[in-house]
């Protein structure tokens, strides 16, 4: 990268003067500019993220009885409280479930679609506008439409199994169907933005490539599988630690079902800690249990770039 | 890669089209039954087998919105909420994509690093200190709650598209304009400023997006009633035991109003936001 050169402003506006009136006259050093550039974003992220996440590190020490939540003592008795908490280890393992169903998922949905979305028809603003729609739209109304469209009762879903001869479900009340109900919103909802991520790695595969295997015998199957898939890999990365980590903390879905009367069979890790937190008010044991939460997500972020993406240059 | 569609067979076309056709009301099916719903009786609803239209559309519910609950109350908190956030974060955003695109510094690795790993933090996990942090500051049940944080958590993807953005500008151009006598600062202003004006406007509609989207801080730190925000409030129609389906639809096609808007304005733009994501990680 060529650096831009100095600009022609008078020798005494530049070396050896303060720093004060290098910066009035618009002639600061690189290193200088950087740091007054990079502060503001490092200040909002150190103060909304970094500091909040030590001080969760250390509010897990705080143990509030629960027998008497006035006393609160400090110890490590929040983490032996979570390995035996039933309800912490089914929230656990329950995430996990989801978050493998609804990430490939996600991905067998939404490669089809970005494939579809870069063909050249004239239709293709409709095209970005479906696309679009389910991203855009947040998440907790996203929870109440599918909630109310999977209404045992009034459901659009019932309504059209019933017209095709089938039995209604029960879909929200039992366990394995309201799961059912979950990953197919969740997927519904994260395909598009899968899609989109992999719309911009297939935009940026040049179209000669494609072209040249075909003038050398190669199928379209041959094609996508040797040339497309491969050239893809940076953008499923991407898209996939973004999909996986956000899975891991999904909240306002289960949230918004669960308000509808969803069982409780869907409480993911999410869920169980904005319990805890906000309507238990056991600070403590809340972040005790966030930490668990956090240390799902450093273990992937770990396995991520260990594994997938190890040619970061 | 864009394939040309009429190099296909009839029958492939005819597949394509089926495929397309099913992947449009696969994102748009729910949007119009909620629409459906929301201009139905209550009663209407309770009928068994279903109606799918409305048998005397009511359009009723909209006004029933703004009754039962402060909902226009609820849009101007969130109308000044996710601009003001939004306005701040492409900001601060612009000002370091400028330093990550251009300036050459050695911990310029260490810093992409940092703001892309601030976006693997479980937002969940950290609401209980922030609620603190925003009660110590006096700021819980105000706009600045919810601003500050939502400008920051929007940081990491506004600053990775604005520099995709700036590394697309030739340095040529900044440098032309400081042989002819500008200053650093001049030639920020004069030639980058208004070509990066589409990034910014791309920037500007993800952060604004998820600024409006956002529920669980809303929830948390402006749980005054006059202070909620269109998201939380959309919820608070549900009783204990009842839910009046067609005035929360009705609520929520409310809310997603200036999304809409936003998304068939500026379809291209978002998308080429998005995807300069996937393609420079």
């Amino acid at each position: 990268m060529r650096q831009p050169e100095l600009s022609t402003a008078p020798r005494s506006q530049t070396r050896g003067a303060t720093f004060l009136a290098r910066f009035v006259s618009g002639n600061l050093r690189d290193s200088e500019l950087a740091i007054l550039l990079l502060a503001p974003s490092v200040v909002l992220l150190v103060g909304i993220m970094l500091y909040p996440m030590l001080n969760v590190f250390l509010m897990s020490l705080r143990v509030q009885n629960t027998l008497e939540p006035s006393m609160v003592t400090t110890g490590f008795e929040n983490f032996s409280r979570l390995l035996a908490d039933k309800r912490f280890l089914d929230a656990f393992t329950r995430t996990i479930w989801f978050g493998f169903l609804t990430v490939t998922g996600s991905f067998l949905i939404g490669l089809p679609l970005a494939l579809l979305a870069n063909l050249e028809t004239g239709w293709r603003w409709l095209v970005r506008v479906a696309l679009l729609l389910p991203w855009a739209m947040p998440q907790i109304i996203t929870g109440t439409m599918f909630a109310w469209m999977f209404n045992s009762q009034y459901g659009v879903f019932n309504d059209i199994l019933v017209r095709l001869g089938f039995e209604r479900i029960y879909w929200l009340i039992r366990p394995d169907s309201a799961t059912v109900a979950f990953v197919l919103t969740v997927i519904w909802k994260t395909s598009s933005f899968v899609a989109l991520i992999l719309l911009g790695g297939l935009q940026s595969i040049p179209l000669e490539l494609s072209e040249a295997a075909q003038v050398d015998g190669a199928t379209s199957t041959q094609v996508f599988w040797r040339i497309t898939l491969p050239l893809l890999r940076p953008a499923i990365a991407v898209a996939l630690i973004f999909r996986t980590l956000s899975a891991l903390q999904v909240f306002d879905i289960p949230y918004a079902f669960m308000s509808a009367g969803a069982s409780q069979s869907l409480e993911t890790l999410g869920v169980y800690v904005q319990k805890q937190t906000v309507e238990f008010t056991d600070f403590g044991y809340g972040s005790t249990v966030s930490l668990g939460l956090f240390a799902l997500s450093l273990v992937i972020t770990v396995i991520y770039l260990r594994f997938i993406r190890p040619e970061e240059s | 890669m864009n394939s040309q569609v009429r190099d296909k067979t009839f029958w492939q076309k005819i597949m394509i089209v089926v495929a397309l056709v099913v992947l449009v009301v696969n994102g748009v099916y729910p949007l119009v039954w909620i629409f459906l719903t929301s201009i139905k009786n209550e009663l209407e609803l309770t009928q068994v087998p279903i109606t799918y239209f409305p048998q005397t559309p009511n359009f009723g519910n909209y006004a029933q919105v703004f009754q039962a609950q402060p909902f226009a109350r609820f849009f101007l908190n969130s109308l000044v909420i996710s601009s003001l956030s939004t306005v701040l974060c492409v900001t601060v955003a612009a000002f370091a994509a400028y330093a990550l695109a251009r300036l050459r510094l050695r911990y310029r690795r260490i810093i992409s690093i940092i703001i892309v790993a601030a976006s693997m933090f479980p937002i969940v996990s950290l609401i209980v200190p922030l609620f603190q942090i925003m009660r110590g500051l006096g700021w819980l049940n105000t706009y600045w709650s919810l601003i500050i944080p939502y400008a920051t958590f929007s940081l990491p993807i506004s600053t990775l598209v604005l520099t995709a953005f700036f590394q697309g500008i030739p340095e040529d151009l900044e440098s032309a304009a400081m042989i002819d006598g500008c200053s650093r600062f001049g030639a920020l202003w004069r030639v980058i400023v208004p070509l990066a004006a589409p990034g910014v406007v791309t920037a500007a509609i993800l952060a604004f997006v998820n600024s409006w989207n956002e529920f669980l801080l809303a929830l948390t730190f402006n749980s005054a009633p006059d202070m909620k925000t269109v998201p939380v409030g959309v919820m608070l129609y549900q009783g204990e035991f009842s839910f009046p389906w067609p005035l929360i639809s009705a609520a929520i096609i409310i809310t997603i109003i200036p999304i809409m808007v936003l998304i068939l304005i500026f379809q291209r733009r978002i998308i080429s936001g998005l995807t300069a994501g996937g393609v420079k990680g």
